[in-house]
């Protein structure tokens, strides 16, 4: 009676907010423009283009050498991943054979930068959710990968890791003792990432049920990675289109079918383990040989064009270059950055759903700003 | 009735409280005795970072055991930097056969530290040395050439030089 009394009172009408640009939970600087009955969402419209730099202008303005450093800067928490991408997709164009020892030092690399961004995620999603405690021990094992990237490399986050035609230098002596200790410290966090979450009652209504996406949406939205795993469809383009070592290595494709932001916290956690099982076979399996194949100092391209993709931990990240002859830098250069398409899934996962929850759904995602605008 | 148990009795928490329990018993334990080798953080300012031998920071001109430049302006380095940061004039110096840089510009303010200069280097003449502590006042602090008033090619910067640990000694 009270309640429809109320109703004569007050006048109910819907209402518009912005979660972000600045809103922490966004990871970034997404704009998500919300419609609201109350705490119901009514219409979703993500906003992007906040940390918009022009990267695939800037790429055909630089040699095929020189457009490396742009992609460690798309998406800043796996750089070693799209290095990977655009080694491969300009060895591509050009049919240049890499060494297999390279091959397997860049595989080690990629999965060890999967673990991270993982990890990463792992972290923001739960401190988004309301665990601060797993934050902190992500953090920690995070750093051992940073530091193998350090030692390998010189830069813990824009790594600029491999050279067109191979690595620049051989992995240094030190590293395959840290890779080694790291394994062994991670095999022990992982149990204590999954203590302190998997049967957590608040995690558990936080996350079961949570921002469902059905496989049939998911394959029509174009959606990749965990979270097209997560709903049961065992697309991994490490298996379907393999590419560096990935085809002698022995892995599983982590599927759920529940579809919900539960099923892709497990997917996620399964993937590093996989990943974790791949940088032990590199280990143990890493041949020798040169890690540079001959290649000449400037690279001219004919008339072509080539698309090559390979799986990051968000999804499949494609590189798409057009040359023209002659060329010393790439005609045209396209990213199909996971994130973004990604993203499309937002509205169709919080429409009809609680406020809180467009948060979960944010961070299940595993956005990365800086890969969206590019 | 299981899941009515499992809501009952908090497994679950107890699992959780426990590994967080562990750890703030081997804090508690550990935390003021120098056994480096359990910390997971570093005291920074305090204690100097250890950095690994490849670590790309700013970059630097070398000099050989004559105290010459070994820079012979090839111009390599100019060419292949991603973001055009660096300026070498070509000139002659008595005594020297070889090209001489008479000016050598580097703007680390637009710098990527990629190390593309020091791989495309023939001669060995340019490092990109541990430094990491960069900042300056001034924006024209940040365009460093051969000689500067604040810092210059050859030299560590000044907040590198600085010691947090030595002032604590004082």
């Amino acid at each position: 009676m009270f309640v429809f009394l109320e109703f004569l009172v007050f006048k109910t009408e819907e209402m518009e907010i912005n979660l972000g640009p600045q809103h922490p939970s966004t990871h970034g600087v997404l704009r998500v423009k919300l419609r609201l009955d109350g705490e119901t969402v009514v219409q979703c419209t993500p906003i992007i283009g906040y940390l918009h730099r022009g990267v695939e202008k800037i790429c055909e303005n630089k040699t095929w050498f020189q457009g490396q450093v742009w992609t460690d800067r798309m998406d800043y928490v796996a750089a070693v991943t799209n290095n990977l991408g655009w080694a491969e997709g300009v060895e591509k164009l050009f049919g240049i054979q890499v060494p297999r020892r390279a091959h397997y030092v860049r595989t080690l690399l990629a999965e060890l930068n999967r673990i991270a961004s993982h990890q990463l995620w792992l972290a923001t999603h739960a401190l988004d959710i309301g665990a601060m405690t797993v934050f902190l021990y992500c953090f920690r094992d995070r750093e051992a990968i940073l530091d193998i990237f350090e030692a390998f490399c010189g830069a813990r986050l824009t790594t600029t890791a491999f050279r067109i035609g191979g690595l620049r230098e051989d992995v240094p002596p030190g590293m395959d003792r840290m890779v080694r200790n790291f394994l062994k410290a991670f095999s022990t966090g992982i149990e204590e990432y999954e203590t302190l979450l998997s049967e957590n009652r608040i995690w558990k209504k936080r996350t079961v049920g949570v921002a469902k996406l059905q496989a049939k949406d998911a394959v029509a939205l174009g959606i990749t990675g965990p979270v097209l795993r997560a709903a049961g469809v065992p697309y991994d383009v490490r298996k379907a289109f393999p590419s560096a070592a990935y085809a002698e290595m022995d892995f599983q494709i982590a599927t759920r079918p529940e579809a919900d932001t539960y099923a892709r916290y497990l997917v996620r956690l399964e993937e590093m383990r996989q990943s974790a099982r791949i940088v032990q076979q590199c280990l143990d399996g890493l041949p020798e040989g040169p890690v540079m194949a001959k290649i000449p100092k400037i690279l001219k391209s004919e008339v072509c064009e080539v698309y090559h993709s390979i799986e990051a931990p968000k999804g499949e990240l494609g590189y798409y270059f057009v040359g023209e002859k002659g060329g010393a830098n790439p005609y045209r250069m396209h990213v199909r950055a996971p994130s973004f398409v990604n993203l499309q899934a937002l509205p169709k996962m919080t429409e009809g759903n609680l406020l809180a929850d467009v948060i979960a759904a944010i961070g299940t995602l595993d956005v990365v700003l800086g890969e969206i605008d590019r | 009735m299981a899941s009515f148990l499992r809501t009952l009795i908090p497994l679950d928490i107890y699992g959780g409280m426990k590994l967080t329990g562990k750890y703030f018993g081997k804090v508690l334990r550990e935390a003021n005795r120098a056994r480096i080798r359990t910390h997971v953080v570093c005291e920074y300012p305090e204690v100097p970072v250890k950095l690994q031998p490849r670590f790309r920071g700013r970059l630097t001109l070398l000099k050989d055991e004559q105290g010459e430049i070994k820079c012979i302006c090839c111009l390599a380095c100019e060419k292949i930097c991603p973001t055009q940061v660096i300026t070498i004039e070509k000139g002659k110096k008595e005594g020297r056969k070889l090209p001489y840089p008479v000016r050598y510009d580097f703007e680390m303010e637009r710098c990527i530290f990629c190390e593309f200069c020091v791989e495309s280097c023939g001669f060995d003449s340019i490092i990109l040395n541990h430094q990491f502590e960069l900042a300056a006042y001034n924006r024209e602090d940040f365009s460093i050439g051969m000689e500067g008033r604040f810092q210059n090619m050859f030299e560590l910067s000044p907040v590198a030089r600085y010691s947090v640990a030595e002032e604590a000694q004082r």
